[in-house]
């Protein structure tokens, strides 16, 4: 495209760009070097969109395939599971898997018992995180310092060593194989970074409006309640949806801490694999079952996410 | 309704939801998993994943017979020694008998009961003479078999009987090609196999008991003497070493990351023409499988010790701590005399003589006869009764094999492996 012939965009309407008089000579001069450029940013531009598709099909690629892999060995036949070499599509599609594995003892029952817990062990976790969190950035005390660095420290601790002795404190407590002792355990995964976030997202809301809440008349409770987690919401859904992952796709202490009415479905995933041979067709089917709910709830509080995401970002 | 108050009535359902829950406090699954009071007719039986097809007809069997209900825990087997562990420790147990692992009588010995009044001469007659001897522990029974395997030879009779394969194969080594008596045999057989993407066997080298098999055809124990003294550098571990890193050339490559589920899968895949495997595997071949119908199994073959195989038996015991033996014991009773029921599962293994004879003969359980004999072979015998085992499994002899299917020297693999142990028994 020559430089005379050259678009420009004004208000949406397109029409062709007039070449600017020359002062000498009074004719026109083509503005080349200007055009080749601008001509150079376009190309570059397009160059930098198609390595951006192609990393970001990449990163979706490495993500996703696993997932994909599995959804797909769930609808394999037993011996295409075990292909060798593996292939990425099943040869022959069935749904016998995925009979098999629903139809299994304990399985409805496992996700009842996922769902109960990762429900209370999610609103444990807020109804904890959140004042504790405000607490550390309203007072800014040393001891909320001292409480907020020692929260990320029981983070460090692995969770094997604090799963047994755990396991027989709520033995002794009467609370064995109950969804409540289970949900504790799991606050326990959860609280520390919960704190975490909710305090950076406190930290993003300025204080005068709660100072203009407390002018208004609320009391600092009702500037909290009214006021500060409205503006937080998102960040409450990303924490939310952080504590109830932790706590749906929980194993350890669900091995340790269950057994006949509290078996969480992330064991029974796990018993398709026996010491006598592994059953890859169920235990796939079932771990794709046990993941719409997740991708559900994640789908749908997805704006509230994004505006959690970015609510740090305004801070200033 | 609009997204914003869609989400809130979830909320509000989803915290109603919980409260109640809260407030009743229970789980889905069923009735509590604690153990008995005592004297009720109750159980609760922990048992791994695999295991608990097993026991299912037994459970029916005793509920009708001696009116004892059973209720399983499943858990997976990696899962399974931290729970006990756990709740061993404790003191307060979910559960009123345990289905254990052999290698994991020596850590729980202290933990379960003598059952000795289960052992009567008669029981001891019709349990394979390895088992009696593993279950006692310190002078008494502490576990009562439910079930055990051990490794066969597995091959594709098709194969075997093809009138090509057999005269290429006579003309080459100069007898008859058939399921192999001698490890002599199993080598050229291994070499015969081995073309046009086929390979003859496999090499694992991410499992122990096979090597340890081989180690008694030669005629030492296992790693330990009968003092607990280290053996594993002496004549029989190298030369069984030696031979069994002989195979690699004729097996798929990778073998040091070959374990049970790899080989398993090589064989239904038909890559394999003879595999070292587990007997029950021969009853679990998938009807889609391309090997499926076409396969034989002999027994494991003979050293200059004798067949010798490592059984894999899983025991039944009841826990110190259970509030609810007399039950627990009816039920491990109910389980050795209704022992049959368990080869009807998918598993198909059972732990008494006479249970493998009664079917042995079945159109299906082919398996079975190779499985007595070699459960009963002069070499056979069980592992280390050492709480280490298991560490010593995972620490030493697996990194030991997996270095030497590699390439590594056998004498020095060995002599390294002796001090690692050691270390670890000290």
């Amino acid at each position: 495209m020559s430089t005379a012939e050259r678009t420009t965009y004004d208000g949406g309407t397109r029409h062709k760009a007039a070449p600017a008089p020359s002062a000498q000579t009074g004719t026109v001069q083509p503005r080349k070097r200007r055009g080749v450029n601008r001509e150079g940013l376009e190309a570059g531009r397009r160059g930098t969109r198609t390595l951006l598709w192609i990393l970001l099909a990449a990163a979706m690629v490495l993500y996703g395939f696993p997932f994909l892999y599995l959804l797909f060995t769930s609808f394999k036949t037993p011996i295409d599971t075990i292909a060798v070499p593996p292939t990425i599509l099943p040869r022959e599609w069935t749904l016998e898997n995925y009979a098999n594995a629903l139809g299994r003892n304990g399985v409805p029952a496992s996700f009842i018992n996922s769902i109960q817990t990762a429900v209370i062990s999610t609103l444990l976790s807020l109804v904890l995180a959140v004042p504790a969190a405000y607490g550390i950035t309203r007072y800014k005390t040393l001891s909320g310092r001292i409480f907020i660095m020692a929260a990320l420290v029981t983070r460090m601790v692995p969770p094997v060593a604090i799963g047994i002795p755990l396991a027989s404190m709520m033995a002794s407590m009467g609370l064995a194989d109950t969804p409540i002792a289970l949900s504790i355990a799991h606050t326990t995964i959860s609280l520390p970074l919960s704190i975490w976030l909710m305090s950076s997202f406190f930290e993003a809301v300025p204080k005068d409006l709660e100072e203009a809440a407390t002018v208004d008349g609320c009391s600092r409770l009702g500037a909290l309640w009214r006021v500060v987690i409205p503006v937080v919401s998102g960040g409450v859904a990303v924490t939310a949806i952080f504590a109830f992952l932790a706590s749906w796709n929980e194993f350890l202490f669900a091995l340790l801490m269950t057994a006949i009415r509290s078996q969480t479905t992330p064991v029974v995933i796990a018993n398709f694999q026996t010491q006598f041979g592994l059953d890859w067709g169920s235990m796939t089917a079932l771990a794709a079952v046990y993941s719409i709910p997740v991708i559900l709830l994640t789908l749908l509080l997805q704006r509230k996410i994004v505006a959690g995401m970015t609510l740090g970002a305004v801070k200033g | 309704m609009s997204t914003r108050k869609f989400i809130n009535r979830l909320a509000i359902g989803g915290i109603c939801t919980a409260v109640a829950l809260v407030a009743s406090g229970c789980g889905a699954g069923g009735p509590a998993a604690t153990s008995g009071s005592a004297g009720t007719n109750t159980v609760n039986v922990l048992v791994e994943a695999g295991g608990h097809a097993e026991l299912t007809g037994v459970a029916e069997q005793c509920k009708k017979e001696a009116g004892v209900d059973v209720n399983f825990v499943e858990l997976p087997y990696d899962g399974m020694f931290n729970r006990l562990s756990s709740e061993f420790s404790s003191g307060n147990v979910s559960f009123d008998v345990a289905a254990l692992d052999s290698v994991w009588l020596p850590s729980f010995k202290d933990a379960v009961q003598p059952i000795d009044e289960l052992f009567t001469d008669e029981a001891k007659k019709d349990i394979f003479p390895a088992l009696v001897k593993e279950a006692n522990v310190d002078g008494h029974f502490i576990g009562m078999p439910a079930w055990t395997n051990a490794e066969i030879i597995l091959y594709r009779k098709d194969l075997f009987e093809d009138a090509k394969n057999k005269a290429d194969f006579k003309a080459r080594y100069g007898y008859d090609l058939a399921a192999p008596t001698t490890w002599k045999q199993y080598q050229d057989i291994s070499a015969f196999f081995t073309k046009d993407g086929m390979f003859g066997t496999d090499v694992k080298g991410g499992v122990e008991t096979e090597w340890l098999a081989h180690v008694l055809q030669a005629g030492s124990p296992m790693v330990l003497d009968a003092n607990n003294k280290v053996v594993i550098d002496n004549a029989a571990h190298k030369e069984a070493l030696d031979f069994y890193t002989s195979l690699v050339k004729d097996a798929p490559s990778g073998a040091a990351q070959v374990d049970w589920a790899a080989a398993q899968n090589l064989f239904n895949q038909g890559k394999t023409a003879m595999t070292r495997f587990w007997a029950h595997a021969y009853r679990q071949i998938p009807k889609d499988s391309p090997v499926a119908g076409k396969v034989g199994a002999a027994p494991m073959i003979a050293g200059s010790a004798g067949i010798g195989g490592v059984p894999g038996p899983w025991y039944l015991t009841v826990p110190k701590a259970t509030k609810n033996a007399d039950a627990a014991k009816k039920f491990v009773k109910c389980a050795y005399d209704y022992n049959d029921k368990g080869i009807e599962s998918n598993l198909g293994l059972a732990a008494r003589i006479s249970a493998f004879e009664k079917y042995q003969d079945m159109p299906g359980y082919e398996s079975f006869k190779p499985l007595i004999e070699t459960l009963n072979g002069k070499a056979t015998a069980t592992r280390p009764a050492t709480e280490k085992w298991q560490q010593i499994v995972d620490t030493v002899l697996v990194p030991m094999l997996q270095k030497a299917v590699a390439g590594g020297d056998s004498a020095t693999l060995l002599a390294d492996a002796k001090k690692q142990i050691e270390d670890l028994l000290k």
